[in-house]
């Protein structure tokens, strides 16, 4: 190999190389330690669920590391036990879940047929309808609730259907503000869809509702994926929506049934940090096996 | 029917293709579903709650503008904009210099989407999970939190507790420790009230010693000391005898010595001139002592108490607000528990600031960033004046963005706030859930309140438009 | 000022990839060296190691007398300028070109007056407020060259700087830049796929392929004595014909050797047929520039003939370009013809020995003898 000279300037060169690559060691101890220290409250919070409740404010959870053995299962067993009880801890999380997919399919579904209108529908207002629902993305959730509240009685009255308090009242409230978001997420998407295809569609005779479905949804659907799980865990992750409109309903969903232990005098954290192991596992399951998906949906994101 | 195409009228003007109208009622129809939907849960009600606002508790008595007039004289209202400006002030800016710095640095190693997938988590997480375990990693008990158990133990070893703390949290006092022959010298240690010279004995004691502390340090029965020429033989004991409780100054067989306390003597100066440390059964001696008068003292350093840890998750402020009035420490102190949940909230949220930024920091022009190295720059200069300045659009964005999430906040001051410190803690979001829907629902303050918070996002929403139609 | 010196130079990527070959090269002091080649040849590698923006795997640079190898880009005293010009779009064209020297918290009198210097050579005084994106192309190029041209570099190093340009700017810039070498006298070394480019402007050129050094050396020496069959068809538009021949070696009075193909012949003088005959080959491949080759009578007094049928007659202007075939082999041609032959005639070529090189099918080098001092 040439170039290996014993030129002195040759070595005191190799020795700034040396300075750089300290710089480069010290960055990845650096941002090695942002790492740990970023992952000790997730790491805490499953030490918390897996610790008997008699120590939790004996002994610092740190001390799982010199002493694993302490380690156990006992307070997930407990709640499980439980079995689907109103208000346990396995029934609330069936209820985020028929909360939370509806809502999802939902908005997924009206996103893309009204993102759809905006963008290969040819009628007038078009740019305008979707600037309105553009500025009603950050419209805050407080707004609504009282007057949505005060509709759902007058529904009620007049129909004798209130859906205060039912998952149907929860869920027609979160499809309405995920709307916003999701018709600019798919809109977005669609117009990279290239016109051309459409337009040869329409001359082979397509009608509107196959073009959306046999054209449109198949060339949306990584959009559509990133909606879906952006939204889900959006829903998932809820508490002020279920806070006002589950009202005395005995099923809870997870974040209620989280915010509902703090509440009590006791506040056991046996039972909170289980419940909130529970609760974070289903939207990290999304999140890793969607991760791609995700990401862009945060991208897309960046205005909500 | 195809159509197309248009038809050519017989003027040469475009005749409207037939099917064009189908297909805009198509369209339509489309639309319809969500169009309704939002109509009926978002803008309807927006109209309905600047409506609301100018009327009553129970929405049926018109009352102007008295609502607004409550919540600009509320104290507990001016608390919540007070914390919403110091969340606005400081949080959008944070996250997004955090998000800026994370973004850059995990360029460079070769893990960097394993590191980004740890920051980005935090995300995914709900705010009450997050917020619930903030607050136990803030728990004032070092059992239990992680800061404080960090501060004590930095704490511990750089001022190390004494064998006998003396606890002023928990009302204990030197004064008290006095029993028998000495008193507080005012610098935090015990004298003795008289002096003693050599070849004599002098006996100190104290009271208020827990019985766990003296089997933890060993003691023994107290020895009463016994005088020698040339030393000054001493002892400290617990005065407190089981069998005369009420008896003082006595040494009776059944009370104890205290050990491992430091003891120094002093000369009438009020210099030491030597040191010593008390055995089990409380005895001191002092030898080789010259001519002169004497004070025996008892060291402050032995009642130095562990430190008691600082309330992350309460109202204490960090602007220093005694002696304003009322309305303005409310106005102007920066309560402890904004802090701690600014933090928690950073943690949860900097991966998204981090994403997004990285994604614009991959579609720069690398070259650029290639040419002002070669231009001179160092890594930080490259950072601070070519980097930054061209990311300028995409930091906007987060930084509006994360503004519009601040001014909503809510689930975590409900779950990391204890019930002492909520007020303190309070926002606008929070204001209007207690004010309007704890203890029945109080339509028309809350809707004030309601209008107020969407006033405040206005500008955003304003700033979001004018951005997105640049881009059509 | 400095010489540029490259031993050896070596880039292999993890995963065994070996972009550049062990590159040996002198540039000296004030001379404009052009490096050559296809893309992904690993010119422009070899640009970015000088320069410091690439690892160097192996080999040393050499700035005047300076090993650079593991100095950071900016104390090397080099400018590059990139093809997509990479000017910050956040800055006015003044703070473009002043950057580098604010950096090196230069004097505020001199950052301005060199600034002034630059902008009046380059014409750029009136656009010093405006930012790159207000500017068309071959301004923003302009104020690329600028900013290297403020910092007075020991060498200033270019990569494909007029390959974003259209074709008549790229003709206006390629004389500026070669004015401004004249004027300036510092090293140049400059990276183009565009032989012509290097043609033009280079006082010597290199050329490389898939890593490897195949000549150095000017313009005309590339031109005229190509050391082998890449560099001879990559220099010169267009490009050089290359026909595979049989070698035929005729014993008898005079030893001579012919050339054959379909439709071509070729009768070799002393020294080639004595260069042929050593070499032992076969088969030869005979290349001629397009340029060099005449329409001939049959008595021509040049061995080569070429009977080729006309496809493609295109009217240039300056002269003629005949596409034409002689057996299975393509040729071109350019001739000076007042009257050209029609699509499908059939014409004879031929072209003096001088023109002609002759090279060996497996290896490609060159069969020419080696150039007289």
């Amino acid at each position: 190999m040439t170039g290996f000279s014993l030129d002195p300037e040759l070595s005191r060169a190799r020795r700034i190389r040396s300075r750089m690559h300290l710089s480069r060691s010290a960055l990845n101890l650096g941002l090695g330690a942002v790492g740990v220290l970023w992952l000790v409250p997730t790491i805490s919070l499953a030490v918390f669920s897996l610790r008997p409740e008699g120590l939790f404010d004996v002994s610092g959870w740190w001390h799982v590391l010199t002493a694993p053995t302490q380690l156990t299962l006992h307070n997930y067993s407990a709640l499980f036990s439980q079995g689907f009880a109103a208000g346990g801890l396995l029934d609330s999380t069936l209820t985020s879940l028929v909360i939370t997919l509806p809502a999802t399919l939902l908005v997924t579904a009206l996103a893309s047929l009204a993102a759809y209108s905006l963008v290969f529908g040819n009628w007038r207002g078009r740019d305008v309808a979707f600037l309105v629902t553009v500025g009603l993305i950050v419209v805050p959730l407080q707004v609504a609730l009282i007057p949505v509240l005060e509709l759902y009685r007058s529904f009620g009255s007049l129909t004798g259907y209130n859906p205060f308090g039912t998952f149907a009242g929860v869920i027609i409230f979160h499809v309405g503000f995920g709307l916003p978001f999701g018709i600019f997420l798919m809109r977005n998407f669609y117009t990279g869809i290239p016109r051309d295809l459409v337009e040869a569609a329409r001359i082979e005779g397509a009608r509107e509702w196959t073009l959306f479905r046999r054209v449109v949804v198949p060339l949306g659907l990584p959009a559509a994926a990133a909606l879906a799980v952006f939204q889900f865990i959006w829903v998932w992750n809820d508490l002020l929506v279920a806070l006002i409109f589950l009202g005395g309903n005995p099923h809870q969903t997870l974040t209620l049934f989280l915010f509902d232990q703090t509440r009590s005098l006791a506040a056991d954290y046996w039972i909170i940090s289980t419940g909130a192991m529970v609760s974070i596992v289903v939207p990290l399951g999304v999140f890793f096996a969607f991760q791609r998906h995700f990401v862009r949906g945060l991208l897309a994101g960046a205005v909500k | 029917m195809t159509a197309a195409t248009p038809e050519i009228t017989r003027f040469g003007g475009l005749h409207r293709a037939p099917g064009r109208r189908r297909r805009n009622l198509a369209s339509l129809a489309f639309l319809a579903p969500a169009a309704i939907w939002l109509l009926v849960v978002v803008v309807y009600p927006c109209f309905a709650t600047i409506r609301y606002s100018f009327y009553d508790e129970s929405a049926s008595r018109f009352v102007g503008l008295a609502n607004y007039k409550a919540v600009f004289s509320t104290d507990a209202i001016l608390v919540a904009f007070r914390n919403n400006i110091i969340w606005v002030l400081v949080f959008p800016f944070l996250v997004t210099v955090i998000g800026l710095m994370l973004a850059v640095l995990s360029e460079r190693i070769r893990w960097g989407t394993a590191f980004k997938t740890i920051i980005v988590m935090p995300v995914v997480f709900s705010a009450t999970a997050s917020a619930l375990v903030w607050r136990t990693i803030f728990d004032l008990n070092p059992h239990v939190g992680v800061v404080n158990a960090l501060e004590q133990t930095a704490s511990d070893f750089v001022r190390p507790p004494g064998p006998y703390p003396v606890d002023a949290n928990l009302g204990q006092s030197l004064a008290g420790l006095a029993s028998t022959g000495v008193r507080p010298d005012g610098h935090g240690s015990l004298v003795s009230i008289s002096t003693v010279n050599a070849g004599h004995t002098v006996e100190l004691g104290l009271i208020g010693v827990s019985p766990q502390t003296l089997a933890l340090l060993g003691a023994r029965t107290a020895r009463a000391p016994t005088a020698a020429p040339g030393v000054i033989d001493g002892l400290v004991w617990r005065d407190f005898s089981p069998s005369h409780p009420g008896a003082r100054g006595r040494v009776y067989p059944d009370e104890d010595g205290l050990a491992d306390l430091q003891v120094s003597l002093l000369r009438t100066g009020g210099s030491a001139v030597a040191t010593t440390t008390t055995r089990p059964d409380g005895q001191f001696k002092f030898a080789n002592i010259g001519p002169g008068s004497f004070r025996v003292q008892i060291d402050a350093q032995n009642f130095t108490s562990s430190f008691g840890g600082t309330f992350w998750l309460g109202s204490s402020s960090v602007t220093p607000t005694s002696g304003l009035s009322q309305t303005a420490q409310a106005l102007l102190s920066v309560p402890l528990i904004d802090i701690a949940m600014i933090v928690a909230y950073l943690w949860m949220w900097a991966g998204f600031a981090m994403v997004i930024i990285a994604a614009g920091l991959s579609s720069l022009n690398r070259e650029v960033l290639e040419a002002a190295r070669i231009d001179g720059a160092s890594e930080w200069q490259v950072l601070k004046r070519v980097t930054t300045p061209m990311l300028a659009p995409v930091l906007a964005v987060v930084f509006v963005t994360m503004v519009i999430n601040v001014l909503k906040v809510f689930d975590i001051i409900l779950n990391m706030a204890p019930g002492s410190s909520q007020a303190a803690a309070s926002t606008l979001a929070f204001s209007m859930y207690t004010h309007g829907f704890d203890g029945g629902i109080h339509s028309g303050l809350a809707s004030a309140i309601a209008v107020i918070l969407f006033a405040s996002v206005v500008p955003a929403m304003a700033w979001n438009l004018k951005r997105i139609r640049g881009q059509m | 000022m400095s010489s540029v010196t490259l031993e050896g130079l070596t880039k292999q990527y993890p995963g065994g990839v070996l972009a550049l070959d062990h590159l040996s090269l002198e540039i000296a002091d004030g001379e404009f060296m052009c490096l050559v080649g296809p893309s992904g040849c690993g010119k422009t590698t070899a640009l970015r190691m000088i320069c410091g923006l690439e690892e160097i795997s192996a080999g040393v640079v050499r700035i005047g007398d300076r090993v650079v190898n593991d100095l950071a880009a900016r104390d090397r005293d080099i400018a590059l300028v990139f093809q997509s010009y990479a000017l910050y779009p956040h800055m006015t064209v003044f703070k473009n070109m002043s950057f580098g020297l604010e950096l090196r918290k230069r004097p505020r009198e001199e950052i301005n007056a060199a600034v002034a210097e630059a902008a009046r050579i380059l014409d750029l005084e009136a656009l010093l407020e405006r930012k790159p994106g207000q500017l068309s192309g071959g301004q923003r190029q302009r104020v690329a060259l600028g900013r290297a041209l403020v910092r007075h570099p020991s060498a200033f190093l270019m990569d494909e700087p007029l390959s974003n340009l259209d074709a008549k700017l790229r003709v206006q810039t390629r004389a500026e830049i070669a004015r401004l070498h004249r004027r300036l006298g510092t090293t140049m070394i400059y990276v183009t796929h565009d032989q012509i480019e290097a043609m033009t402007m280079a006082d010597r050129i290199a050329v490389i392929n898939q890593g490897v050094l195949e000549q150095v050396g000017t313009p005309r020496e590339l031109y005229e004595q190509p050391r082998n069959q890449f560099v001879a068809g990559f220099i010169g538009s267009p490009a050089m014909n290359f026909m595979q021949l049989e070698v035929v070696n005729e014993a008898g009075r005079h030893e001579t050797t012919r050339l054959l193909g379909t439709g071509i012949e070729m009768q070799t003088d002393q020294s080639q047929a004595a260069r042929l005959r050593s070499s032992g080959l076969q088969h030869v491949v005979l290349g001629v520039r397009p340029e060099h080759l005449v329409l001939a009578s049959t008595n021509t007094e040049y061995g080569l003939v070429i009977a080729a049928r006309v496809d493609v007659v295109e009217f240039l202007g300056n002269g003629t370009s005949i596409h034409a075939r002689a057996g299975e082999q393509d040729l071109i041609a350019t001739i000076d013809a007042s009257e050209p032959p029609a699509v499908g005639d059939t014409v004879l070529l031929s072209a003096p020995p001088r023109h002609i090189h002759l090279f060996d099918p497996q290896s490609g080098l060159s069969l020419d003898p080696p150039a007289t001092p």
